[in-house]
């Protein structure tokens, strides 16, 4: 615990003598290490530590946040009093007794990473590094980092809510680059979770390594990527940026309730096909974004977002949640002790259907094969996305047709949501960083294989098309 | 905060960790980064979120036989520095050893900029709400349509750097910037749509409410109605925001370490053709008024403007220390951090396409047909070692020379080599988003999916 109950509630007080009717403070340490590998060299070992405090006051619709890496008692006390003031109604301090929520889940991290001696460190860094140089000749350049923090976090509010957690995380990406004088492309691969050494049990760095210079090297005879409208058959494996970005981030509550959504006023509403049932869980063990408790003390929970193409339910923090005088479903996020926490996404996913995957391929004549997804954005006021196609290839008959290179599928979630007409029983996840309102946190995000019937390639015409 | 007085106190406790870590027989630099933060959230007339914060921290490198290694605290006790600097050299210990690995000698002196306008400071928080509730305002009252505000802030920023090395540099500045932005949505029959106005800038003065909200309402309501077209190939114009997000891209692929690494779309391209001959780019470490002004960059080396592209003709990349070292050149000052928790690498500073002479109106006048492209979106996803991007495009459409319907939906895919060598425009309207500015280009040709 990073400060003492008694002075918990000294600073929660000194915040409600000045002003509104809820203060919350969150105090974080965190220890981070990472090492970075390019050009065959051990560039960057590097460690740190950054603990701070951030403290929230709410009085009617009205937020004051203030933080400082001061942790003093003293300075601690003078914050809360002067985001207080920041509020202009002032309801005064009222007793305070803490109690613990029981979080649903526990997670147990079987070798931290604080345990294992940061050579062995530098030799998964090295060998993954070694691995996906031996793949090919054309590989130019290789990039394989390693990360791991250990976040201790005491969460208290003034009404009573009391949480001491301890993350632990891990995380190891390659880059690999391959040019063949005239091209260059690269692959990306990445892991991690809210796991400790052990993630190095179900990933081999080596075998990602070798994945990432193999689907560069494969890229440089990737063709570009047609464009126009067309089917697109999305395999488990391709991650699940597409629902991240179709629908996750407009059923966030924040922007539901500031009708910045399309989603907003649809519950109970048919809004995707009825194949489709889409959940965010930030209680999965070990993934990379799940927890026992979000950053407002609120336990994590699997939510189920839609139930067979009806809408259920949005993801709420606890501000979002007060506005509707409901209670928050442990969706309350933020990067770090500087910023305030918002809705955010935990391992969100759409459940896995009755189709089968290779059968799905088999009846789609022509079309876009997406074996893995990149990035996206979503514009949640009217529903436009975009992803990446990291690796994707030409449908042709049925069956798996050449690479293509450089395609971005654009959509409509609702749109979109509405024609999958094809739901496999697999499941795949993948990790990412999700930023929003300048924050980054991690998330998870899984899809089984889907077909939409049509989506939008944006690719290259042929210059023999052109008008 | 006596960003003065406190100038002294770092530029003290900078001197002084990095003779304790010189005395264990590295080479040592530490810099430290404080400051203090103002952000003011207004909707509906409200102050919706009120944000005050003060924050400091301590990135220390060390040198060791020639092995890197670094570690960085929020925690200024002397345990903690000390620990700081055990962790920094325990990390030497694991790199590999490079000859390259060096920390810059004194300067004789650093330029003298302007970067602390004191009404950033003095003008009272109230009078900084009132002018975030006055955007909201201007972007309401510009159309009646404008219904929905997404976010209408201020913030502003006031920081100071000390940086110290056991090759004798000890020397700090400070400086202040602020910006405020808006993001409305115009609602017209059931469909929204959204709209940006922005100015960041080292002078409060500079922060004209009625610029800001009138432009993202205008930008939101003429976005109504809009729809796809079909996939053809036509002219295509980037507004200089959506240009500084391409310009965005190839920032890394100017920097020296790309470049060594074989990661840059500029390798070996230095004297050819790179972009077509209106096409200027600068990185300018002294521009006046630019927001990454500063008189020395990450590692204490003066910083400078360097040409990169003079007239579609690649000139040179971008330096820090250590490329400059293993280039056999010197450092252009673009020594970067992202803060004080990262090892300085090779970044921009004010980094921008130099304005050309066209108005934005002659530009758009020759075009048959074509595209006004006002937002992408997915530009994160753009690959700046390949240069291939496809991005989700939205903006209005132009046909015989005058602006008609709003697109949407659209998407734009190529290289950025060849956009660059087929760019056959550029306007005088130069704008600045925060650090990347640009003017508005014109490519002649490229593919619109709809």
């Amino acid at each position: 615990m990073l400060l003492s109950e008694s002075d918990l509630k000294a600073i929660l007080k000194a915040a409600l003598e000045q002003g509104g009717d809820f203060a919350e403070i969150y105090i974080e340490r965190r220890r981070t290490n990472g090492i970075s590998c390019e050009d065959n060299k051990i560039e960057r070992v590097n460690s740190g530590l950054d603990e701070g405090a951030g403290i929230r006051v709410i009085g009617g619709e009205n937020t004051a946040y203030g933080y400082s890496n001061d942790l003093s008692l003293d300075s601690l006390i003078e914050l809360a009093s002067l985001v207080g003031k920041a509020i202009p109604n002032k309801n005064g301090a009222k007793e305070i007794n803490f109690t613990r929520p029981k979080a649903n889940v526990d997670f147990t991290i079987k070798k931290r990473p604080d345990e294992v001696p940061i050579e062995d460190k530098v030799n998964l860094v090295k060998k993954a590094n070694d691995a996906a140089r031996a793949v090919d000749e054309r590989i130019v350049q290789v990039t394989v980092g390693y990360s791991d923090i250990i976040q201790e976090v005491t969460i208290a509010n003034s009404e009573g809510t009391l949480v001491d957690d301890e993350r632990v995380r891990c995380r190891f990406v390659v880059n690999a680059v391959a040019s063949d004088g005239r091209h260059i492309q690269t692959g990306y691969e990445s892991s991690g979770g809210q796991q400790g050494w052990e993630l190095f049990e179900s990933v081999n760095p080596e075998e990602k390594a070798r994945l990432a210079a193999r689907r560069a090297v494969m890229m440089l005879e990737a063709k570009p990527a047609p464009a126009g409208k067309m089917p697109v058959v999305m395999s488990a494996e391709a991650g699940g940026t597409m629902i991240h970005e179709a629908c996750g981030h407009g059923l966030e509550a924040d922007l539901v309730q500031k009708q910045l959504s399309v989603y907003a006023n649809k519950k109970g509403q048919k809004v995707a096909s009825e194949l489709v049932t889409v959940i965010d869980d930030a209680t999965i063990e070990g993934k990379y974004g799940s927890y026992r408790f979000d950053d407002e003390g609120t336990p994590g929970q699997k939510t189920v977002l839609i139930e067979n193409g009806i809408l259920k339910e949005y993801m709420y923090d606890y501000l979002t949640a007060r506005k509707e005088g409901r209670r928050s479903t442990g969706n309350g996020r933020r990067e770090s002790y500087q910023d305030r926490p918002i809705p955010r996404m935990t391992n969100t996913y759409i459940a896995p259907g009755k189709d089968n995957a290779e059968a799905i391929l088999k009846e789609t004549k022509r079309g876009l094969l997406v074996k893995r997804m990149g990035g996206g954005q979503v514009n949640t006021t009217n529903g436009d996305f975009v992803f990446d196609v990291a690796e994707g290839y030409l449908i042709e008959d049925g069956r798996i047709g050449p690479a293509v290179r450089g395609a971005t599928l654009t959509g409509n979630g609702p749109e979109v949501l509405k024609k999958i007409d094809r739901v496999a029983g697999d499941l795949g996840f993948a990790i990412g960083t999700c930023g929003k309102d300048g924050q980054g946190v991690p998330v998870g995000d899984a899809q089984p294989t889907i077909r939409i019937p049509e989506m939008v390639v944006g690719g290259i015409l042929d210059e023999e098309a052109k008008e | 905060m006596d960003y003065q007085a406190l100038e002294e106190k770092y530029c003290g406790l900078a001197g002084q960790v990095v003779e304790k870590a010189a005395k264990k027989g590295v080479l040592a630099e530490a810099y430290i980064n404080a400051g203090e933060e103002l952000s003011i959230e207004v909707r509906n007339q409200e102050v919706e979120a009120l944000t005050t914060a003060k924050d400091k921290g301590l990135g220390l490198r060390v040198i060791s036989g020639n092995k890197l290694g670094f570690a960085y605290t929020t925690d200024f006790s002397s345990e903690a520095i000390d620990n700081c600097i055990e962790q920094a050299i325990a990390n030497a210990r694991l790199t590999t050893p490079d000859e390259h690995n060096c920390l810059p000698s004194k300067y004789p002196g650093y330029p003298q900029l302007d970067l602390f306008d004191p009404d950033i400071i003095n003008t009272p928080i109230e009078k900084k709400i009132e002018l975030t509730r006055e955007i909201e305002r201007q972007a309401r009252a510009h159309d009646p349509r404008v219904k929905i505000t997404e976010s209408c802030s201020y913030n502003d920023s006031r920081y100071l750097i000390a940086l110290a090395n056991s090759q004798g540099i000890v020397t700090s500045y400070h400086g202040a910037f602020c910006g405020a932005s808006t993001f409305v949505v115009a609602v017209e029959n059931e469909e929204s749509q959204t709209g940006f106005g922005m100015t960041y800038s080292l002078r409060f003065k500079d922060i004209d409410p009625a610029k800001i909200g009138k432009e993202g309402a205008a930008k939101a309501v003429r976005m109504l109605g809009a729809k796809s077209v079909d996939t053809q190939r036509a002219a295509v114009v980037f507004d200089p925001y959506v240009a500084t997000n391409f310009l965005r891209v190839i920032a890394s692929s100017l920097a020296a370490d790309s470049v060594q690494k074989g990661k840059s779309l500029f390798r070996g391209r230095v004297n050819q053709k790179v972009a077509a001959p209106v096409i200027n780019i600068v990185d300018d470490g002294q521009l006046k008024g630019g927001i990454a002004s500063s008189p020395f960059d990450g590692e204490g080396v003066p910083t400078s403007r360097t040409v990169l592209v003079e007239n579609g003709i690649l000139k040179c990349y971008l330096h820090n220390t250590y490329t400059a070292a293993r280039d056999g050149v010197t450092s252009t000052g673009n020594s970067s951090r992202g803060s004080f928790k990262t090892t300085p690498e090779v970044g921009t500073t004010n980094f921008y396409i130099e304005a050309g002479s066209m108005s934005s109106d002659e530009i758009i006048k020759d075009i048959k047909k074509g595209l006004y492209v006002t937002e992408v979106m997915g530009m994160h996803t753009a690959n700046p070692i390949s240069g291939d991007f496809s991005v989700g495009a939205s903006g209005i459409w132009i046909e015989n020379g005058e602006m008609t319907i709003p697109v949407r939906g659209v998407a734009i895919a190529g290289n950025i080599i060849e956009l660059l060598e087929s760019v056959d425009a550029v306007g005088s309207d130069l704008t600045f988003y925060g650090t990347v500015g640009a003017p508005t280009v014109r490519i002649a040709s490229m593919t619109i999916s709809g």
